[in-house]
């Protein structure tokens, strides 16, 4: 089954202790990613949506942690790696860009020997590994290699740029530069956090337009966290729909476009605004991100939903397979088919 | 480019040193009583005419502002006047004084840095640890522990309870060691004295401790806080996202931007070098620049009191200085 | 909530709003005791200073011995328990047979009084000239700021030292020679908040409304800023304390005739290799109030002004 995957995260659980309690900010959640797709992870923030990437890489921060679940690489579960192994993997395998451009480029150092790091960290660039003055020829090639991925990613003169600081960088640059860091290893998975949520709507589309080159020229899967779904439509080809830590719609992009089956999708796409219809007013979803640290036994979006009957609150809803590979976690698809291998079991705690 | 803008800056300070000469000038001549008279004092019955002829001589009989115009016209040719007491020149005499003391407050820095900078990073990487919490009260002990104090405690122990370290002094009595910058580690280095270095590196030891213990307090609490934020950054997810080892992470990415703001206050801790000096010296025999002056303090004798006072002066505007510059290598984000 | 009462006469209605402005601050002070209570190292250095003025206050009461007069036959004696002690000296005997714990006791005085003469002149100096400077600026402002500047330029233990120099020793020139360049660092902190404070809404709301440039100062802004120069004022006030000992130790400071922490381990030094207690029980007095006060105002200032994280 899992055999054509190139990751797949099965019942992957991470918590934060808080001082009000456990806060399961990913709970349960099942993804699958084929090589070169384009997958969107969408929800409101602080749904999680982070949270499932940084465990992808095992980066959640202290005291938080990964409780329960698998995340398959390749066959490998990466729960089990090594440090070493781990490292290994991160930005050579698996490489990560973040949301806000300029806090995530160090202050200190020049864009170009930030961007070269993942380059020696991982020894990409074959030759003699001399300790630092003496390791010219190496470190010739690795800059030769960072120009090459700068033009790239449309940096211009990356000559100029290569020793430039990141202040000196526009939001826009900054971010083409975060994306150059992380293909500079030829990862077969980009992790993208909010990449264009800090940046102007027309930089937006440029840096969409590029991940999308990427993804069709060097065949690089890309997992797309956003909160808007719209962005994600246009890009991905499968949407899952987070809430609360939960995923709670997935399915491919038309499907879940103009046929959403759970009511928070529903609301999304209703509260999305439109210019081509301007007297249609936007709805906005009643109600407010529900605190994870006091989640109802039941769905929950129940107290947000207009079809939230009283069974919804009370009874932990499964994952139901509306159609072949279209999952939705709502009580209104009691009439259909139950997949086992989701793990049914697992899910429903009465 | 960065020479240029150093020696602007070091022409900068030159209104500052006028400001600071100015104001020692005017609190010499406020004190009560005649410089002569004091000068005389030990010498007992001296002729009118004398008085005269010294009064003459150390311009005492012109204009207060004359007088001021001389003193900064001379001290601008280094030349600073002369010792009522010890008979000679100021500027020789603190010339011969300002190694030992820039010696100890280097060692004191050295000290304080090797042991804050370790401490701080680990204290900070293991948050709330026993290491932690160890540093964290040692530190406020540092902070509120009065330095005489500290090294009276430093020699009752190591000195006179089991006879480690030597009490006071800057070398062995019966070392000869043949003096060329003044520096006497360094000068042992340079005429190849192994005795005369380990014993100046002996003496050095408590003072140096004793000098930079709230240093080192002050910049371990800095590194400590500033490291916290820098470790809870983005760029330091970042680089861990690239696969950097976890040390690299936090000595290059979050150290390098944590030192930004612990220079700042390594700077401001000059000054508690410098003036802890004079305590210091005091306590441990140091034969620096603070107890000469504390010496002439109860000799009243002015013209070195003064001199010494703004060498000690410029000695922080040019270590303020060299923090300044310090600062801008650390911080791309502001040229000098 | 009480009812207004009749307003008769202007003084019922200033009595009236002093009640309320009084039960204002009593709210305040208790709601600061309560927050103090969340920090127990700052609430214990608190309870040490109130004994250590206690014992300052209360000296000559609590002290049995007299700290000026000793009995050279009863001279270094090692503290009660220690072989030889006795508890008729607690603390031992200095070189002259005087009480050790009484002269420490006494010792307070000279250290709280300096402490607090130098801060609080400073303070009043500094928040003067600080608004004057910040809220007008102007050329009064580049003046004081230029002198601060200068100032700035001499260490400041260097600065105490070369002023006691010139002026002598003595207690009044200790206070002047600590507040000759302690006030500089109120002036700037005043100077810079006034800056800040002197553009915001309520300031501009205040203007409009009206009222004279002292009532926009006195009532609008120092309020919002008294904090910081509260905060500031206490971290600062353990180092007055330990260089008004270090000017003392070096024979600088107040007359050798006042008991001072400073001159008592300068004493004892002599006698190091026969009594170390001379020397080393001022010293952890003098260590355990500075620490006191240190903590203290670490705790006021994470309650008052979490801003001010700057150390130095």
């Amino acid at each position: 089954m899992s055999g054509t995957e190139l990751l797949e995260i099965r019942q992957l659980t991470t918590v934060f202790p808080t001082r009000r309690g456990e806060v399961r900010a990913v709970d349960g959640v099942n993804l699958r990613l084929k090589p070169g797709q384009l997958l969107g992870l969408v929800g409101e923030s602080g749904c999680g949506k982070s949270t499932v990437l940084l465990s992808i890489l095992r980066l959640i921060r202290q005291p938080g942690q990964i409780v329960q679940g698998e995340i398959l690489f390749r066959g490998r579960d990466l729960r089990k790696q090594s440090g070493k192994a781990m490292r290994a993997i991160r930005g050579k395998d698996i490489a990560m860009i973040f949301q806000d451009p300029l806090s995530t480029l160090n202050p200190v150092f020049v864009v170009g020997e930030q961007i070269r790091e993942a380059l020696r960290i991982h020894h990409i660039v074959s030759g003699p590994r001399w300790p630092w003055p003496l390791d010219i020829a190496v470190r010739q090639n690795e800059k030769k290699r960072v120009l090459k991925i700068m033009e790239d990613v449309g940096i211009p003169s990356p000559m100029d740029r290569y020793a430039a600081y990141p202040h000196q960088f526009s939001g826009g640059m900054q971010q083409r530069a975060l994306i150059a860091m992380a293909l500079i290893c030829g990862p077969s998975i980009l992790l993208a956090d909010e990449p264009t949520t800090a940046l102007d709507v027309t930089i937006q589309a440029q840096i969409m337009d590029l991940m999308r080159q990427i993804n069709q020229s060097h065949g690089t899967a890309i997992i797309l966290v956003t909160h808007d779904l719209g962005l994600a439509a246009e890009f991905c080809d499968t949407i899952a729909v987070m809430y609360a830590g939960r995923i709670v719609e997935q399915g491919s992009v038309d499907q879940i476009v103009t046929d959403p089956q759970h009511p928070y999708t529903e609301g999304l796409l209703a509260c999305r605004p439109r210019i081509q219809q301007r007297e249609q007013r936007v709805q906005p979803i009643p109600g407010n991100v529900p605190d994870l640290a006091a989640l109802p036994v039941g769905c929950a979006f129940a107290p947000r939903c207009k079809y939230a009957r009283e069974l919804c609150a009370q009874v932990s809803i499964p994952m139901f397979s509306v159609e072949d590979g279209r999952f939705s976690r709502c009580l209104r698809h009691t009439d259909f088919r139950i997949e086992p291998h989701l793990g049914w079991d697992e899910i429903v705690r009465l | 480019m960065r020479v240029v803008k150093i020696l602007e800056r070091l022409l900068a300070t030159i209104p500052i040193m006028f400001g600071v000469a100015i104001i020692v000038f005017f609190f010499m001549r406020l004190t009560p009583g005649d410089p002569v008279d004091i000068m005389m004092g030990q010498g007992g019955a001296v002729s009118t005419g004398e008085i005269e002829r010294l009064r003459e001589e150390f311009n005492l009989d012109k204009p207060l502002l004359v007088q001021l115009w001389l003193f900064l016209k001379d001290a601008l040719r280094g030349d600073l006047g002369y010792s009522y007491i010890l008979k000679r020149p100021v500027t020789t005499l603190i010339a011969e004084r300002l190694p030992a003391t820039i010696e100890l407050a280097l060692g004191a820095l050295l000290v304080s840095l090797l042991f804050s900078i370790p401490v701080g990073i680990l204290s900070a990487v293991r948050q709330n640890s026993l290491l932690d919490r160890l540093t964290m009260a040692s530190s406020f002990l540092g902070i509120s522990m009065p330095g005489f104090w500290l090294g009276i405690i430093l020699i009752l122990l190591f000195s006179v309870r089991w006879g480690w370290l030597p009490v006071q002094g800057r070398i062995s009595a019966d070392l000869k060691l043949q003096q060329v910058t003044g520096f006497f580690v360094l000068d042992s280095l340079l005429t190849g004295n192994r005795q005369a270095l380990i014993s100046s590196l002996r003496h050095l030891v408590l003072p140096s401790i004793t000098l930079g213990a709230p240093v080192a307090a002050v910049v371990a609490r800095v590194l400590r806080s500033s490291m916290l934020e820098t470790l809870r950054s983005d760029y330091v997810m970042l680089a861990r996202s690239k696969g950097a080892h976890e040390w690299n992470v936090v000595l290059k990415h979050a150290l390098r931007n944590a030192l930004i703001p612990t220079v700042t206050v390594v700077g401001l801790q000059v000054g508690i070098l410098l003036g802890g000096n004079m305590i210091i010296e005091a306590v441990f025999g140091w034969p620096g620049l603070g107890r000469m002056v504390v010496d002439a303090i109860f000799n009243r004798d002015f013209p070195l009191i003064q001199g010494s006072v703004m060498v000690y002066a410029f000695t922080f505007v040019i270590a303020n200085l060299a923090v300044d510059v310090m600062y801008t290598y650390l911080n791309p984000k502001v040229s000098l | 909530m009480e009812i207004a009462p009749d307003v008769r006469t202007l003084l019922d209605r200033q009595f009236y709003l002093l009640r309320i402005r009084l039960s204002i601050w009593w709210a305040n002070f208790v709601q600061f005791l309560n927050e103090l209570r969340q920090h127990p190292l700052a609430l214990g250095g608190g309870i040490i200073i109130l004994v250590y003025i206690f014992c300052a206050l209360f000296a000559e009461q609590i002290t049995v011995q007299s700290a000026f007069r000793g009995n050279l036959r009863m001279r270094l004696q090692p503290p009660a328990w220690l072989e030889g002690g006795s508890w008729e000296f607690p603390l031992g005997t200095d070189a002259q047979g005087r009480d050790i714990l009484t002269r420490v006791i006494f010792g307070a005085r000279v250290s709280l009084m300096v402490g607090g003469l130098t801060v609080g002149i400073s303070i009043l100096i500094g928040v003067m000239l600080g608004t004057l400077a910040g809220y007008f600026r102007g050329k009064l402002d580049s003046l004081i700021s230029r002198f601060a500047d200068l100032l700035l330029a001499f260490p400041f233990l260097i600065f105490a030292i070369g002023v006691m120099a010139f002026l002598g020793p003595g207690f009044t020139n200790m206070i002047l020679a600590l507040t000759f360049k302690g006030w500089v660092e109120f002036f700037r902190l005043v100077r810079g908040e006034m800056m800040a404070e002197k553009s915001k809404e309520y300031v501009e709301a205040a203007r409009a409304t009206g009222q004279s440039h002292f009532a926009i100062i006195v009532r609008e802004i120092l309020p919002n800023i008294i904090h910081s120069v509260f905060v500031l004022g206490t971290l600062r006030m353990g180092y007055m304390i330990i260089t008004e000992a270090s000017l003392s130790f070096l024979g600088l400071g107040v007359p050798p005739s006042l008991p001072a922490w400073g001159s008592m381990v300068a004493a004892g030094r002599d006698y190091m290799l026969v009594a170390w207690w001379v020397s080393t029980i001022p010293g952890v007095a003098l260590l355990i109030l500075v620490l006191a006060i240190n903590l203290f105002g670490e705790g006021l200032r994470d309650i008052l002004d979490p801003r001010l994280k700057v150390e130095g």
